[in-house]
């Protein structure tokens, strides 16, 4: 049996440790805060927007972002960074259509927003359904993803990684609540962006500060691999590129952890400005991420594309002790141990995001306004919240360690963003936009978009590699990604069991929401401007 | 615990919805909201179905390596920062305002209402909805 710990890099895990101790440090401080189920799911409503922009991009940038699509240009160039324009792009669609109309609405979940005008128990079952499959698959990505990179960063076991990461991401949620989980995101957006200007500062001076001589050290370095500046290296159906560009835009603003961010602020106004302080973070996190992929290719060469492992994720950290004077030396085993901290950092900081809306899904949804018909006491609401918490968590690390090192982390996140654009995404744009959508119309949207998702995955050449390992075994379907038919039957099937059913009397619920939404009259506002209920006598709560 | 009602008020939803101010902002959100989500959404298809369908075209370097397709791309970053912050800019000079001002209108109605109740002396019917 080999030792659990051979050969540990001891600055990573000095610097990991440091990274644990602020973050648990905070979690302490939050945890004697959290009273209420406002502070446990929204934080109390008391994050700023420019906090929440920081929180936003901490959620929202897992490891496979930043070391992943690294990874992906160090391989393929341009194709690469196909996919952190689609990530960027998606907030223009959460912005416009979601985050403002969200705040104004909802309370801590997606489906507070749809049972506001539908019936409230199939409702909030539907939105639960499709909360919980987003943040299942995504999880189980996060946490399969998160062994492969701890083992290989720090030298840890794969099992023990994962048990860590669920561990202090369990410790984050069930104590600090979105109070921890917000900081701890926070705190991450702040290392991941320094990580990634500091690198990006290294590679252009090794450039002389000129991006077209990076381009082209890069591109003297393709060696007769799959690097290229030009498209068509990763992606070769052009078809299954558009499919996943439309999930990407799209699902975004169907993830249930982003969406629930928006809880979190005082007012419309700063969830707004909230998505403009993520969307500043993330874009230039991309081009920065960018800059890494084309030096890792630049400096490390073809003949690093095995050190890179599997996905070159590898490519950035193996890029960053090259940049601190290689291998052995004391600048490069530094940095290369603070961008392990940096990726360890990450991927807390996103699955403890994921945790506490699944929790909410558990909790709020099935268990308070399903099972209890919210007569339950608040107390009971938030004790059940932490155990969905530890229950969800450790399903999640029963399945990591499991499914092991092999379960694909690509197909799971892609299967997440469909689910998430295929089914959230419908329901609540019509709940917000369509006078006659009914509960019928939002049951069936949910269902037909997660489970075609979920089907049309299972049949993809992903799944059933086939003999030629080119096409898939059914040879009819060879999409990887089935936005391109999922989503449109999200929205046909919200649209034809609205028609279909004889379901009325949902417009009038539709004048209330409708105002609300736009205007932010009635919307939950922050305890410490409205200590008890509205009452006569009080203003009305407003949230413009 | 379902969402509150807006608390003990009685909001007339759809009188605050009739409202010039509410149909005002409505109009003008859209006059944004629409055409800026078609033009980001072709834009970044566009740049999507380029990419799978030109890929000869998107490779043309125009100065040394530096591609068509990576122009188009930071055009992406550039169009997403500044139809973000054009939109919050709106929001606040434009939107905001009529927000209020279609608020100021049902707090009128709400006052009116209590004043009609205080005035009656009788309370018993206010928490009905």
């Amino acid at each position: 049996m080999t030792p659990v710990f051979a050969e540990v890099n001891v600055e990573a895990v000095v610097i990991f440790g440091l990274v644990v101790a602020i973050t648990l440090g905070i979690t302490y401080w939050a945890s004697k805060r959290v009273r209420s189920a406002t502070d446990f799911w929204a934080a109390g409503r008391g994050i700023s927007g420019p906090q929440n922009g920081f929180a936003i991009a901490g959620d929202y940038m897992s490891a496979a972002s930043f070391l992943g699509i690294a990874g992906l240009i160090f391989l393929y160039g341009f194709d690469g960074f196909l996919y952190s324009v689609g990530f960027l792009v998606a907030f223009l669609t959460v912005l416009f259509l979601l985050a403002e109309r969200m705040r104004n609405a909802g309370k801590f979940t997606i489906a507070d927003v749809l049972s506001f005008r539908l019936r409230e128990r199939p409702a909030r079952v539907a939105a639960a359904t499709g909360t919980l499959a987003v943040a299942a698959f995504y999880l189980i990505a996060q946490m399969v993803g998160a062994g492969a990179l701890i083992q290989a960063l720090v030298g840890i076991d794969y099992n023990l990684a994962i048990l860590l990461t669920g561990l202090f991401m369990l410790t984050y949620v069930v104590f600090g609540g979105m109070i921890a989980t917000t900081w701890v995101q926070i705190i991450k957006a702040v290392m991941l962006m320094a990580g990634a200007i500091g690198l990006s500062i290294l590679v252009m001076n090794r450039v002389g500060w000129n991006p077209v001589e990076l381009f082209n050290r890069a591109e003297e370095q393709a060696g007769g691999g799959s690097f290229s500046l030009a498209p068509g290296a990763l992606y070769t159906n052009p078809i299954d590129t558009v499919s996943l560009g439309l999930a990407l835009v799209l699902g975004t603003a169907g993830l249930p952890h982003i969406l629930m961010r928006f809880f979190t602020v005082p007012t419309a106004k700063a969830a707004r400005s909230s998505v403009l302080w993520a969307v500043v973070l993330i874009g230039a996190f991309y081009i920065m991420t960018t800059a890494l992929g084309f030096g890792a290719r630049a400096f490390l060469g073809e003949g690093g594309v095995e050190a890179a492992g599997a996905g070159a994720n590898l490519a950035a950290p193996n890029l960053a002790q090259f940049l601190g004077g290689g291998a052995g030396s004391f600048g490069g085993d530094a940095l290369l141990a603070i961008i392990a901290a940096i990726a360890f950092a990450t991927i807390l900081a996103v699955v403890a995001g994921l945790v506490i809306s699944a929790s909410g899904a558990v909790a709020h949804d099935l268990w308070s306004n399903v099972v209890r018909k919210g007569k339950d006491s608040e107390h009971e609401e938030v004790l059940v919240a932490r155990i969905a918490a530890v229950a969800i968590g450790l399903i999640a690390i029963a399945i990591a360690v499991g499914g092991g090192k092999d379960l694909n982390v690509s197909f799971m996140v892609g299967l997440a963003f469909a689910v998430a654009a295929s089914a959230n995404f419908p329901a609540l744009v019509l709940a917000l936009g369509w006078q006659r959508f009914n509960t019928v119309g939002a049951v069936t949207g949910v269902l037909v978009g997660t489970f075609s998702s979920i089907f049309l995955v299972l049949i993809s050449p992903k799944v059933w590699p086939g003999p030629d390992s080119e096409g898939g075994l059914f040879s009819f379907y060879d999409l990887a990604n089935p936005g391109i038919i999922s989503i449109p039957l999200g929205f046909i099937a919200c649209w034809a069991g609205t028609m279909l059913s004889k379901e009325r009397g949902n417009e009038r619920s539709f004048h209330e929401l409708y105002v609300r939404s736009e205007t932010g009259l009635g919307a939950e506002v922050a305890p410490a401007a409205s200590p008890v209920p509205a009452q006569e006598g009080t203003r009305i709560p407003t949230s413009a | 615990m379902s969402v509150p009602a807006g608390g003990q008020l009685r909001i007339d939803w759809e009188a605050v919805e009739r409202a010039p101010e509410f149909q005002e902002l409505v109009k003008r959100r859209k006059r944004f909201v629409v055409p800026a989500t078609i033009f980001f959404l072709v834009w970044y298809l566009g740049f999507i179905v380029l990419a799978g369908y030109a890929p000869g075209f998107m490779g043309e370097s125009i100065y040394q390596g530096f591609t068509v397709g990576y122009l188009i791309a930071l055009t992406q970053f550039v169009m997403v920062w500044w139809l973000a912050a054009w939109y919050i800019r709106k929001s606040d000079r434009e939107f905001d305002p009529l927000r209020a001002a279609a608020a100021a209108q049902a707090q009128r109605d709400v006052d009116q209402q209590r004043a009609d109740h205080a005035s009656r002396f009788q309370t018993g019917e206010e928490g009905a909805r």
